[in-house]
């Protein structure tokens, strides 16, 4: 992926690109030091005012795609329109300031040369400013908006990603100076994936599967590492607990130049989250547009599918919430998906039903292993 | 003229008596004496200023509900002389007379036997406490020291003639704390005036009180004007509208509750009564804009009463209206504009708003002050976490502080709140059309394709796309 973006391919989607860069660690503090030199400036200049922070958007009015030519890569990222956050305006003051608390404090992370994770940095922001940060997801927000004001990568901030995947599988795992790790040995628990991107960046990989299976949730990623799926077929499971975060991605991605010849399938739920998951670790998303372009891969949606649906009982299927029709306009109106999946989108829409993979267990326990081979040696993926 | 009271009657006259003087371009003298003798009281309203007509005073009629024939018998007494006159005229006027034509009595004239001068005086007796006169009397003089009409000096004096033949006199000159040339506008006037009514707490006493104001800038004072174009239908109309707010850390004197102001009134040069388009325009005003909210507007007879929701503590307001036609002094009837009065009194804030940063701020920016101590906390925090010695001295120059490397985080942050309340009071005084967007923070990010309505975040924003999970 890095090589296509150098390469002397440009065409004209590249000049509408819009990226964070991924820095050292005392570049960032560098152009922190800029904003608040530009907005003393304006403040003390003759004609003194407060500036706006102009944030690149993060809206799917903003979003464009890379319709892979040469690879069958796509993906989604951000394009150069901004919206800003002023202190003026009433009812954005506090995120104004949120932004700039965010940027002190991870000012003073990078000056220590020290990483936080985002849970980390959410109980530092909300014993320094209680009356500015209240959950999780605002503190979470206001670190994207600080990627989109300062257009570096979060990592780049000194904060690292959850740990939330999961490896399992024919794999081993080195870190340096650590002795190997053998995915197929941690029971079903599998191998943790660090938030740490540098470190992730320096695992040595070795592998002798054919495939790699991406699964959506844990429950059933336990069940196949249990049942030693990876011996029956040569495989490395990944799971990221449902919706893929960065670090998941990241490691997915390296995989997947370490081993080019690796089809990645992706097994989910039938139903718009799962498609939407799926999508993300093929596409990469708009909330993090200006990063999360790079991870994107070529996954292959192996099941649920509707042509499954043949296996599973009628009752097992269950009526789609608001919130999964709502993704699924989401998807719908989003112009990366191609036909395939549409008319599988289509299908899920029409009948306003959807079915989860533990549905297949009506068939017995052990139905999911012989399935995914099955599905697997006929290359039954889309 | 229908008069319903003696007291009435009397301020009526004395308000005639002034009019005259101020129409003469001379020095006047006007003179209001009162000798008292029990149950029976003398009223003598002596003017030099231009002659009267009889018209003035016949078209005085006597309403038979409202002053009875006990307190007075309808009988005036005029004498009156203009400067080309070679006579001075004398008539007694009898105002309860029911065949016209007995009215009216002529009496010998004087001859002025070549002298120029002139004057009126007009004389009445009535049957009253004069206690209560008194009070009506000296009110009207200290409500008229506020117009500053130059050129006239007034006395008023009392002879009791019970047995301690007292004899006390009070002179109301319209002299100052701040002179003014005798080619001052009418609302210059209007606005010393109403200082000095404020610092002599109601021109109850002869100078400012020092104890209240011991410095010139507890007082904060504005004025606006508003004209509106002569018409067929309307003479041109003047409103002058004059706001004065005082701060005074300790009112030791006593002072009616602060959260009321007493909006006084003035029609053509004489204090008047309250109308309904004055309180219709100030209940129209956008207080909010000024960081004031209005509870009511309440009609108070000589003046209107407003109270305010909160004000800060020891802070308060006073203000006067002006109304009057450019066709001043002729006689003409109008009705007050409502639009015109707001337009006046709108003026005025935004004049003292102008002048002075900080006061009648908004409710808005005082809200967005309330913020500025955390914005300048987290900027002050980067620029002292900073290794970067260039940086920090960059930051200082900007700040205007010191190059020295002892520079505490307090001063820095309170450098930076300094100037961020001053923008947002600066920007607060611009009328909302003029306010433009801020600058971007990155000269080269001019956005490329602006939706205005994209353009500002709002609080909650984030997509509801599905493609932008924060993870």
């Amino acid at each position: 992926m890095d090589d296509l973006s150098k390469s002397d391919m440009k065409f004209f989607s590249d000049q509408q690109h819009c990226f964070a860069d991924i820095l050292l660690p005392h570049e960032v503090p560098a152009r922190i030091q800029v904003v608040v030199l530009n907005f003393l400036k304006i403040l003390s200049s003759p004609d003194p005012a407060i500036s706006d922070l102009p944030l690149i958007n993060r809206k799917s009015s903003n979003s464009r795609v890379s319709e892979g030519i040469l690879t069958d890569v796509s993906w989604i990222f951000l394009s150069h329109s901004f919206c800003s956050r002023s202190l003026m305006k009433a009812n954005a003051t506090k995120a104004f300031i949120r932004v700039w608390k965010v940027m002190e404090m991870c000012f003073e992370i990078l000056i220590q040369d020290k990483r936080v994770t985002q849970r980390e940095l959410f109980y530092k922001l909300l014993c320094d400013s209680p009356h500015y940060f209240s959950s999780q997801l605002q503190v979470n927000r206001t670190i994207q908006d600080v990627v989109a004001l300062l257009r570096c990568s979060r990592y780049s901030l000194g904060i690292m990603a959850s740990r939330k995947g999961l490896v399992a599988g024919r794999i081993l795992l080195q870190e340096p100076n650590q002795e190997a790790v053998d995915c197929s040995a941690c029971g079903s628990s599998g191998y943790a994936i660090s938030g740490d991107l540098n470190l992730l960046e320096s695992l040595s990989m070795k592998t002798d599967a054919r495939y790699i299976v991406v699964v959506e949730k844990h429950a059933i990623f336990q069940r196949l590492a249990e049942d030693n799926v990876f011996n029956q077929i040569p495989s490395i499971l990944l799971t990221a607990k449902g919706y893929p975060d960065i670090a998941t991605r990241f490691l997915l991605h390296r995989m997947s130049r370490a081993f080019p010849d690796l089809p990645i399938l992706a097994l989910v739920d039938w139903n718009p989250a799962g498609l939407a998951i799926l999508s993300t670790y093929k596409f990469g998303s708009i909330g993090m547009g200006l990063e999360a372009y790079r991870y994107a891969c070529n996954v292959k949606w192996l099941g649920l599918r509707g042509d499954d649906l043949q296996l599973i009982p009628q009752q097992s299927l269950a009526p789609l919430k608001p919130r999964d029709l709502q993704i699924a306009r989401s998807l719908i109106s989003s112009t990366i998906l191609r036909d395939n999946y549409r008319q599988e989108l289509a299908v899920m829409m029409q009948s306003g039903q959807g079915a989860e993979i533990e549905a297949l267990y009506f068939n017995g326990y052990d139905y999911l292993v012989k399935y995914l081979a099955k599905k697997i040696v006929q290359a039954n993926y889309i | 003229m229908d008069i319903s009271s003696v007291q009435k009657l009397c301020i009526d006259l004395i308000s005639s008596a002034v009019q005259r003087c101020r129409l003469s371009e001379d020095l006047c003298r006007l003179s209001v004496v009162l000798k008292s003798s029990p149950p029976i009281i003398r009223v003598s309203i002596s003017d030099t200023g231009t002659g009267s007509c009889l018209e003035e005073f016949q078209d005085l009629k006597c309403n038979r509900e409202g002053i009875g024939t006990e307190k007075w018998d309808g009988l005036l007494s005029i004498k009156t002389t203009s400067i080309s006159d070679n006579k001075i005229y004398h008539y007694h006027l009898n105002l309860r007379g029911s065949v016209s034509a007995r009215r009216l009595t002529r009496l010998p004239s004087i001859l002025k036997n070549d002298a120029k001068f002139s004057g009126t005086e007009v004389c009445l007796s009535i049957s009253e406490t004069i206690d209560a006169l008194l009070n009506d009397i000296k009110h009207y003089f200290q409500k008229m020291l506020i117009l500053k009409i130059p050129s006239v000096a007034a006395e008023l004096v009392i002879e009791r003639g019970d047995a301690s033949g007292l004899r006390c006199q009070n002179v109301f000159l319209p002299n100052e704390c701040s002179p003014l040339n005798f080619s001052s506008s009418n609302v210059e006037r209007l606005k010393s005036g109403l200082e000095e009514y404020v610092l002599k707490h109601r021109n109850s006493l002869n100078n400012k009180c020092d104890s209240c104001f011991c410095s010139r800038e507890k007082l904060k004072i504005s004025s606006g004007v508003a004209r509106s174009m002569e018409s067929h239908r309307s003479p041109g109309l003047i409103v002058e509208a004059v706001i004065a707010i005082s701060e005074h850390s300790e009112s030791l004197c006593f002072r009616s509750s602060g959260n009321k102001t007493e909006v006084l009134h003035f029609k053509d040069f004489s204090p008047s009564s309250v109308s309904i388009a004055s309180l219709n325009a100030l209940t129209s005003i956008d207080w909010r804009s000024y960081g004031l909210t209005l509870v009511s507007a309440v009609d108070q007879v000589d003046h209107a009463l407003i109270e305010w929701e909160s004000l800060p503590p020891y802070l308060h307001i006073d203000m006067v209206i002006h109304c009057y036609h450019k066709q001043f002094p002729g006689k003409c009837k109008y009705q007050p504009d409502r639009h015109l009065i707001k337009k006046g009194v709108k003026l005025a804030l935004d004049d003292l708003k102008e002048k002075h940063t900080g006061l009648l701020l908004s409710a808005h920016a005082v809200k967005i002050c309330s913020y500025a101590p955390d914005l300048a906390s987290s900027i002050a925090g980067i620029i002292l976490s900073s290794n970067d010695v260039k940086f920090r001295s960059k930051c200082s120059l900007l700040l205007e502080l010191s190059q020295s490397q002892e520079i505490g985080k307090q001063t820095v942050e309170d450098r930076i709140k300094e100037k961020i309340i001053s923008v947002i009071e600066t920007n607060d005084r611009k009328p909302e059309k003029i306010k433009e967007a801020a600058p971007f923070l990155f000269e080269d990010d001019r956005p490329q394709d602006l939706d205005p309505a994209d353009l500002y975040l709002e609080e909650h924003e984030g997509g509801d796309d599905v493609f932008s999970f924060p993870d």
